[in-house]
């Protein structure tokens, strides 16, 4: 199942209801559902902000995976970034050292079971796998 | 949908899901918040970092002047961001039953 979303966090309440139809239609195990949904918010999130120099819409695609699903997000005609590289946080540091912001990546990479990053033709194309416990 | 306000009580609620869409109206209100508030999250079925955000916002300025955000009813989905994300050791934070 694949669609393609604009470049507005506005988009994310109609990327839940595609998520919501993918979990139906696939029956996948719903313990997985809060992974996926942060994830994929994440992920898109990250792509709206920071490639701006594209208007091209993202395209996101899930697929039923062995325990679990599969999910790609592909952001067209932009730089690289392979999320694997992003900043570390230091989730122990003291309130008064913590600043909002860049939890978003930690996160993702925390939680999914694997993750892919591919880059070709100004194509960038992240690809996780969240499976069942 | 995302709400939020306070009840009879003076306690904050929150329901619904706070995503990076919904973020800045979450921030607006709690901008408003004095002192030492407590942040019922029982009905709030999802969080993601941009609401750690303006949790983690909020909670350093009303530390700053003494006071805090306490959070309670957490379910166990937003627990786990809370733990991964260190706010276990920043919050005081109550797990729902």
């Amino acid at each position: 199942m694949k669609k393609k979303f604009g470049r507005s966090f506005d988009e994310i309440s109609n990327i839940v209801s595609f998520t919501d139809t993918f979990f139906e239609q696939q029956d996948v195990d719903a313990s997985l559902r809060y992974i996926v949904d942060l994830c994929v918010e994440e992920l898109f999130v990250n792509m709206v902000t920071y490639n701006t120099e594209t208007d091209e819409s993202i395209l996101i695609e899930m697929i039923p995976h062995e325990h679990g699903v599969e999910v790609s997000l592909t952001d067209f005609d932009v730089e690289r970034f392979d999320p694997r590289d992003a900043s570390p946080v230091d989730v122990d540091a003291p309130l008064e050292q913590r600043t909002p912001g860049g939890l978003g990546l930690y996160l993702v990479l925390k939680m999914v079971d694997s993750i892919h990053y591919e880059y070709r033709n100004r194509k960038s194309k992240i690809t996780f796998i969240a499976d069942r416990k | 949908m995302f709400q939020i306000g306070f009840d009879e009580a003076g306690v904050i609620v929150a329901e619904g899901r706070l995503d990076a869409a919904q973020a800045p109206r979450a921030q607006e209100f709690l901008d408003a918040v004095p002192d030492r508030c407590v942040l019922d999250l029982g009905k709030l079925e999802y969080m993601s970092s941009a609401g750690l955000g303006v949790l983690l916002k909020t909670h350093k300025r009303l530390m700053s002047g003494g006071g805090g955000l306490k959070l309670v009813n957490v379910n166990s989905h937003i627990n786990d961001i809370f733990m991964y994300s260190g706010f276990d050791k920043l919050f005081e934070i109550e797990t729902a039953e």
